[in-house]
């Protein structure tokens, strides 16, 4: 086993032409990527706030727009989503900072949301991940929990801002206006618990994801009519001297906004901890109390472990990393650090299957792609991961017998004929790429990459699509 | 030496260039005990408009544009009949190998077609968003020789799980020649883990075939050409005995129309897709069981856009020889304003679980306790009685 390509691929998004040669200390290497901050990325002009704030609304509030301006709101979204794609697509393939890239996807996968289960998340889902995951993604793991329960990709996609507390007074006022019964949505809460935190088995009942959904009531997104647009909050009459937030604001940026109204009152209790009465910060707390639990380093050690150690770890190994994760109480560089010190991770039979988007990814990398095409998206819908949008909220998975699969094998290699056929691609040498993937000696590869008698462009294709290609 | 493509892949699978094994993940060898295809049509169709029932006396005033006439039915009994579109049926209703089920739904209240769609699959009673599919469960607790496939661009969640699976899909990313696939065949030896795998693969597209089918090829979509594929992977004697398959576009918002409107072709394409399947299969449909179902049913009235909007129980289908009759499976709520649920649905009165549960049954050699395992918490949903042969 080359361990220097193992860096590169493993932890890394795939090996560049020429990598290998100029890494000498391939743990330094990675842990150097760990020093230059966060990896942000900055919005452009169309994906600024305002214009993701114009799409939402138009899918918010179809009805009040004639034909004419639903098209055109139709294709701004598109173009939004493009733009989104392209350039979080763009930095993976270029990024000199690969392992934090691989970081940066491991983590939004963790904390995932899904254009493909709600449209109205296809235009924050860009901004989920570049406001959410990168600020914190070396940063701390609550920090990361409690942004994402406050972006609107979240709110919406598991229905939080939806949820009413009730017997709050959002929900009595709503039932006396329209009769239509409101109440406690339980989605986020439970999945914050099975898939965000605790695991499914990590030790709490259904008492407590009702509790938790009551605790985050009020939750909702500020900048679109939310479900208490059409209640009129009464006055408060009870002299807390706070002056409630009628509803939130219909223009301007979207954002996190707390509707005192629509929040349950009332003490609350949570994995036998109780929260008195407190607002939004009740929420802050349950989240991070969770985040701090130890079966939360336990759940989040597997998953890392799984993904870049193998699909079955051994628990010495989720031990380790799990010990990272609660003596640096969840500071996620000190995690990343400690995968790189990870004996497992380096030894030569444990193999991790290429997902489609790694697959896809390291191909760019090693053709020396300096953006992707934009028909990406697309064929990443076809080989079965279309970016931010996995199939449930459980993510994506991670393992080889979620991808490896006969169809998608075969796939691979039509993708691979395909590509090869792109002009761009004619300036690759197929030599090259035996040189960015662990061959050992006496592969068939070397022998076909060096047969002249096949064209070019099939032996690229043959590269990629073989089984060695396949793995990282 | 040139190979087509089906000599290329036949000499590969079965020794004709004797170095290839035969493959190791795929094709385990199943003893035919049975064999369940799992149809999900995604989006929620409308079961009112599928399985029209004409003789209840609210069914004219609260369909209203949208009510079918008696003679354009195919009528089942003296409440239901089938909408022309399904007409196709006709013949398994005759022969005994059709059982309509209606006012059935999921056990979980939801009009979230992601939340209905992960129940029905994960065949859980309530939302769990780390669940394997009810599928994927049977084939982890069934005994002896079972293989499972999914018939669709993607791996559906009732499929996805611990035990492994094969898939075949009509998705066609480029076009490849056999000196190409040969090759990769070569490089794929050099790797124990994903050597059987490939193989697998191409002994599936050589199952299906280039040969012209019905309604265009396989790799085009559509529903027939897909059953039509199913059926000649299905019926190998040493081929998966478990499959998913799934089909959209029954999210009637808006003008869903009558005969010969849009849902209504979209179902005479499954009727057809359906019977091909049944002539395709051969010998083999003898062991065969079919289950048909959606998310949710739609809402009893019609809405403002010429459609349907997200509602509660709705209809499905059991098609197969290990049905005892034909039946219609219908403990019928009634559609009067004050026999709807919530007002607006039609009530459910059976758990599709029961239904699964009893087409296991009729199917598989399989325990009380096998079923219990593959639906958990789901002794509520007792079998249908003589449903099954």
């Amino acid at each position: 086993m080359n361990v220097t390509l193992r860096a590169l691929n493993r932890f890394g998004l795939g090996a560049r032409q020429g990598e290998r040669q100029r890494i000498s200390d391939a743990r330094g290497w990675l842990k150097a990527q760990l020093e230059a901050g966060a990896p942000t990325l900055r919005a452009t002009e169309s994906t600024s706030p305002t214009a993701i704030a114009d799409a939402v609304r138009a899918l918010r509030m179809p009805g009040q727009r004639d034909e004419q301006e639903r098209r055109e709101a139709r294709r701004r979204l598109v173009e939004l989503a493009a733009s989104e794609a392209r350039a979080a697509l763009d930095v993976r393939v270029t990024s000199d900072r690969p392992f934090v890239e691989r970081l940066v996807t491991f983590w939004s996968n963790h904390l995932c949301v899904s254009s493909g289960a709600k449209i109205l998340v296809a235009p924050l889902a860009g901004s989920y991940e570049r406001d959410v995951i990168r600020p914190h993604v070396l940063g701390r793991f609550e920090d990361m929990v409690l942004a994402s329960a406050k972006h609107p990709a979240m709110l919406a996609y598991l229905d939080n801002f939806q949820s009413i507390g009730p017997s709050s007074p959002g929900a009595r006022a709503g039932q006396r206006n329209n009769g239509a019964k409101r109440g406690l949505n339980e989605n986020y809460a439970r999945e914050l618990l099975e898939l965000h935190t605790l695991g499914v088995n990590g030790g709490y009942a259904q008492q407590d994801v009702q509790e938790l959904a009551r605790i985050l009531t009020g939750w909702t997104i500020a900048g679109i009519p939310g479900p208490g647009a059409r209640i009129q909050p009464r006055p408060n009459t009870r002299g807390r001297g706070v002056v409630r937030q009628a509803r939130p604001q219909q223009d301007g940026p979207l954002g996190f906004a707390f509707q005192e109204f629509l929040h349950e009152p009332g003490e609350k209790t949570v994995l036998k901890q109780r929260y008195k009465e407190a607002g939004a910060a009740e929420g802050e707390r349950a989240i991070r109390a969770l985040c701090g639990h130890p079966s939360t380093a336990k759940f989040v050690a597997t998953k890392l472990a799984t993904h870049f150690i193998s699909d079955d770890p051994s628990p010495a190994a989720v031990d380790r990393l799990a010990r990272a994760f609660r003596s640096s109480e969840g500071d996620l560089k000190a995690v990343a650090l400690a995968i790189v010190d990870e004996p497992d991770a380096w030894r030569e039979d444990a193999r991790k299957f290429r997902t489609p988007q790694d697959w896809f990814v390291a191909v760019l990398r090693a053709f020396g792609s300096m953006e992707v095409n934009p028909n990406a998206p697309v064929v990443l819908r076809q080989l079965r991961q279309p970016l931010w949008a996995p199939p449930s909220p459980k993510g994506f998975g991670d393992t080889m017998q979620e991808w490896a699969d006969p169809d998608s094998l075969l796939n691979r290699g039509e993708l691979a004929r395909t590509i090869s056929r792109l002009p761009s691609v004619a300036a690759v040498d197929p030599r090259s790429l035996v040189d960015v993937v662990d061959v050992p000696a006496g592969n068939p590869l070397h022998t076909l990459i060096a047969d002249a008698s096949i064209p070019a462009r099939e032996r690229v294709a043959l590269a990629i699509a073989g089984p060695a290609f396949q793995w990282r | 030496m040139t190979m087509n493509r089906r000599d290329f892949v036949r000499n590969m699978c079965y020794g004709g260039i004797a170095t290839w094994a035969l493959p190791r993940v795929s094709f385990a060898q199943v003893g035919q005990t049975g064999r369940l295809v799992f149809v999900l049509l995604r989006g929620g169709f409308d079961g009112l408009a599928a399985v029209v029932p004409y003789g209840d006396p609210s069914y004219r005033a609260l369909r209203g544009t949208f009510a079918f006439s008696e003679s354009e039915l195919t009528p089942l009994d003296e409440t239901f009949g089938l909408a022309p579109g399904l007409s196709p049926l006709r013949p398994l209703w005759d022969a005994n190998e059709l059982a309509v089920l209606h006012a059935m739904a999921i056990p979980h209240r939801t009009r979230s077609h992601f939340d209905g769609q992960a129940i029905l699959e994960t065949g859980l009673d309530h939302p769990v968003g780390s669940s394997d599919g009810w599928l994927n469960r049977l084939l982890q607790v069934m005994s002896g020789r079972r293989a499972g496939i999914a018939i669709a661009a993607g791996m559906p969640l009732s499929l996805t799980g611990a035990f492994e699976v094969e898939s075949w899909s009509p998705t066609k990313l480029g076009v490849v020649d056999d000196a190409f696939l040969e090759r990769l065949a070569v490089l794929y030896r050099s790797d124990a883990a994903l050597q059987g795998r490939f193989e697998a693969a191409l002994q599936q597209q050589n199952l299906v075939g280039e040969e012209p089918m019905s309604g265009g090829n396989a790799r085009r979509g559509g529903i027939t050409p897909l059953m039509q594929a199913a059926a000649r992977i299905l019926r190998q004697e040493q081929g998966p005995n478990i499959a998913a398959m799934e089909f959209s576009g029954w999210d009637t918002h808006a003008n869903q129309g009558m005969a010969g409107g849009a849902l209504d072709r979209l179902l005479g394409q499954l009727a057809e897709g359906l019977v091909t399947f049944r002539t395709e299969m051969g010998p083999a449909w003898q062991t065969t069981s079919v289950v048909v179902m959606t998310e949710f049913g739609r809402t009893a009235r019609p809405n403002g856009t010429r459609g349907t909007d997200h509602g509660t129980a709705g209809a499905g289908f059991i098609l197969g020889p290990r049905l005892s009759r034909a039946h219609v499976i219908a403990d019928w709520p009634g559609l009067a304003e004050g026999a709807l649920y919530e007002g607006r649905d039609l009530k459910p009165t059976l758990d599709t679980r029961a239904a699964l549960k009893t087409v296991l049954a009729g199917t598989f050699d399989l325990t009380a306790s096998q079923l219990e395992r593959v639906f958990p918490n789901s002794a509520g949903a007792g079998a249908i009685a003589k449903l099954m042969a």
